[in-house]
C-alpha cells in the first residue's frame, strides 16, 4: 500500500499538465500502485476567494472519498478564512490546510499567518505548505519566481506550539534540521520525499536516522510531475522494510487520520 | 520496461560528475556514486569535475581532471570526460590531448564561462572533431532572476542551433533537458535543428514534468536523445520510464546512441 501526500487536480495555467482531473488522477495513481492519495485544488492558488476551490475539490472528490483525502486551501489575508476553515473540517470533509504564502502575497511571519496556523492546530489539522510548485528556473512570466525556505517554515512551525506542518516539493538536509546536540530544531515538521535524493548518498536513509522515521512520506507532485521518480526514491532507501511501510503510507495515514479521531 | 529490467539491459549515463573536497577528489561520494548506479542498473557512468567559477586557469582544470584520472582508476564503470576552459584556447587542447589521446577520456565537458557558439571555441570544437570525441555542454533556458544573474553565458537551445552550423564537424550533447529552465521552449526551437546536425540532447536534471521525455523524443527523436542523470539518479530513470517509448526507443536512448558516439 502506498499513500500519496502529494497530489491535486485543477487546470494549472501556464504549461498544459495531463491527468488534472480526479478520475483522470486517480487511473494514473492506481496504475502505478498508489492506493490513496492527499490531492488539492490547484485552482486555490489563483482564485481569489479560494473557498470556491474547496466546494469544487468536495465536490469532485465526494464519490472517490475511499481514494482521495481532501486538503482545503485557504488565504489568512481574505475575507471569512476563520468561517471557511471550520466549513472544510466540519461540513466539506477535508482533512488538511494548504498555505501558499507565494500565491497569496503574504510571509509566514504575518500575523494572519500564525493565526490560521493556530486556528488548525486547534482542529487538530496538519498544514501542508510547499516549498513550489513548479520549478521557479522554468517560471512562466506571471508565475512566482520565490520558493519558501525550510528555515522560514521551521520558524512559522515554532510559532505554534503543537503544530504539524508537511513540507512538500522540497529539499532538506540534516544540518537543517537537527541541533548540535542532536535534538529536532522544529519538532513541528514532516517532509515529503518527492525532491529528496535517495540511491546516491543515502540521503533520506541519513535523514531517518537523525530526524526519525515518522517524519517522512510518500509523495509524488502528481499530476505535476511524473510518479516513478518517487517511487524509485521509496524503493532504494537503505532501511528496514517497516520503515518503508511508515514512509509509504502508515505516517500520512496517522497524520490524517488523527484529526478524523478528534 | 520496469526499473529492475535495466538489470538486463546496457545502460550508459552520458552526464555525471565527481567531486573535489578539500582539494582532493572525493573518493566516498565517488563511492556512493558507484553504489547508486549499481542499485539502479546503470553499467557506465561519465564523469567530469567542471570548476564554476568565473575563469577557471590551466592548472585548476588539469588538477580538476587529475581528479576525474584518479575516480576513473576506482572503477571500470567510470569514464572520463575532460573540463576545460575555452579562454585558454592553446592550455585547453593541449590538455585535450593529454586527457584524451594519452589518457583515453572519452568526451569534453564545457561549463557556462563560454556559450557553445561563442568563436573563442573554435580551437576546442575543432579538436574534439578531429579527435572524434561529443561535447557536453552545461544548458538551461533559465527563467528566473537569481540564475540568470548567476549563468550569464549559459547555452540554451538558439545558441545550440548556431553552434550546429559554426562546428558541423562536432558532436554537441546540450546537457539536461530536465536541468532547470524552460524545456519548453527549449523544444520549441529545436523543431528546427537539422536532420544532418550532429546534435544530441542528455535528460538528466531534477525536472520530472509529467510528458518532459515524451515531447522531447517526439520533437528529436529517440535516435537523439541521450539517457543520463547529472547526478539526480531516480528522476532519470523515473522519467524516462514513464515516457511511454517502445522497447526500441528505449534500447537508442539507454546506450545505443551513446555507444555510437562515445566508443
Amino acid at each position: 500500500m502506498i499513500f500519496d501526500i502529494n497530489t491535486a487536480t485543477g487546470h494549472w495555467p501556464f504549461r498544459r499538465v495531463p491527468n488534472q482531473t480526479i478520475p483522470l488522477l486517480r487511473c494514473l495513481l492506481a496504475e502505478r500502485g498508489i492506493g490513496g492519495a492527499a490531492v488539492a485544488n490547484t485552482h486555490a492558488l489563483f482564485y481569489k476567494n479560494c473557498q470556491d476551490a474547496n466546494l469544487e475539490l468536495a465536490e469532485a472528490i465526494a464519490d472517490d472519498a475511499e481514494f482521495f483525502t481532501g486538503v482545503a486551501t485557504l488565504n489568512p489575508l481574505y475575507a471569512a478564512w476563520e468561517r471557511d476553515l471550520v466549513t472544510c473540517t466540519e461540513e466539506l470533509g477535508l482533512k488538511a490546510l494548504r498555505l501558499v504564502p507565494r500565491y497569496h502575497d503574504y510571509g509566514l511571519d504575518a500575523p494572519e499567518a500564525k493565526a490560521i496556523l493556530a486556528a488548525a492546530t486547534d482542529l487538530n489539522l496538519p498544514v501542508f505548505i510547499p516549498a513550489r510548485v513548479v520549478d521557479v528556473r522554468q517560471r512562466h512570466w506571471m508565475d512566482t519566481e520565490q520558493q519558501v525556505s525550510v528555515e522560514e517554515i521551521g520558524r512559522f512551525s515554532l510559532g505554534v506550539p503543537g503544530s504539524r506542518i508537511v513540507i512538500t516539493e522540497s529539499t532538506v538536509s540534516v544540518p537543517e534540521l537537527v541541533n548540535d546536540d542532536g535534538t529536532l530544531k522544529y519538532p513541528g515538521l514532516y517532509f515529503e520525499i518527492s525532491r529528496m535524493p535517495s540511491a546516491y548518498g543515502q540521503t533520506i536513509a541519513g535523514l531517518l536516522d537523525a530526524v526519525g522515521a515518522d517524519r517522512f512520506l510518500f509523495g509524488s507532485g502528481a499530476p505535476f510531475k511524473e510518479i516513478l521518480p518517487s517511487l524509485l526514491k521509496l524503493d532504494t532507501i537503505d532501511c528496514a522494510e517497516d520503515t518503508r511501510r511508515r514512509i509509504a503510507h502508515e505516517n500520512a495515514r496517522t497524520l490524517l487520520e488523527t484529526n478524523t479521531c478528534s | 520496461m520496469k526499473p529492475t529490467d535495466l538489470h538486463a539491459c546496457t545502460v550508459i549515463d552520458i552526464h555525471n560528475h565527481v567531486w573535489a573536497k578539500d582539494g582532493e577528489l572525493d573518493r566516498d561520494r565517488a563511492m556512493s556514486l558507484l553504489k547508486a548506479a549499481d542499485c539502479l542498473g546503470i553499467d557506465t557512468v561519465c564523469v567530469s569535475l567542471p570548476l564554476m567559477t568565473e575563469s577557471p586557469t590551466p592548472e585548476e582544470f588539469r588538477q580538476a581532471n587529475d581528479m576525474v584520472f584518479e575516480a576513473l582508476e576506482m572503477s571500470d564503470t567510470f569514464r572520463g570526460f575532460c573540463f576545460v576552459n575555452p579562454g585558454y584556447a592553446e592550455e585547453s587542447v593541449a590538455e585535450l590531448e593529454r586527457c584524451i589521446v594519452r589518457h583515453r577520456m572519452v568526451g569534453v565537458k564545457l561549463y557556462h564561462q563560454y556559450r557553445i557558439c561563442d568563436p573563442a571555441l573554435r580551437p576546442v570544437m575543432d579538436y574534439a572533431a578531429e579527435l572524434g570525441v561529443p561535447v557536453l555542454m552545461h544548458a538551461a533556458k533559465l527563467r528566473d532572476s537569481a540564475n540568470v544573474a548567476r549563468q550569464p553565458r549559459v547555452s540554451h537551445a538558439e545558441h545550440f542551433l548556431k553552434a550546429a552550423h559554426m562546428f558541423p564537424n562536432t558532436t554537441l550533447i546540450q546537457a539536461h533537458i530536465g536541468g532547470g529552465g524552460d524545456w519548453e521552449w527549449n523544444l520549441r526551437v529545436l523543431e528546427a535543428m537539422p536532420a544532418s546536425a550532429k546534435y544530441f540532447i542528455d535528460i538528466s536534471g531534477s525536472v520530472v514534468d509529467a510528458g518532459i521525455i515524451r515531447k522531447t523524443v517526439a520533437t528529436l527523436g529517440a535516435d537523439r536523445v541521450l539517457f543520463a542523470t547529472d547526478g539526480i539518479m531516480e528522476e532519470g530513470i523515473g522519467k524516462l520510464l514513464e515516457a511511454g517509448l517502445s522497447e526500441e526507443q528505449l534500447q537508442h536512448i539507454l546506450s545505443r546512441n551513446a555507444e555510437r558516439i562515445l566508443f
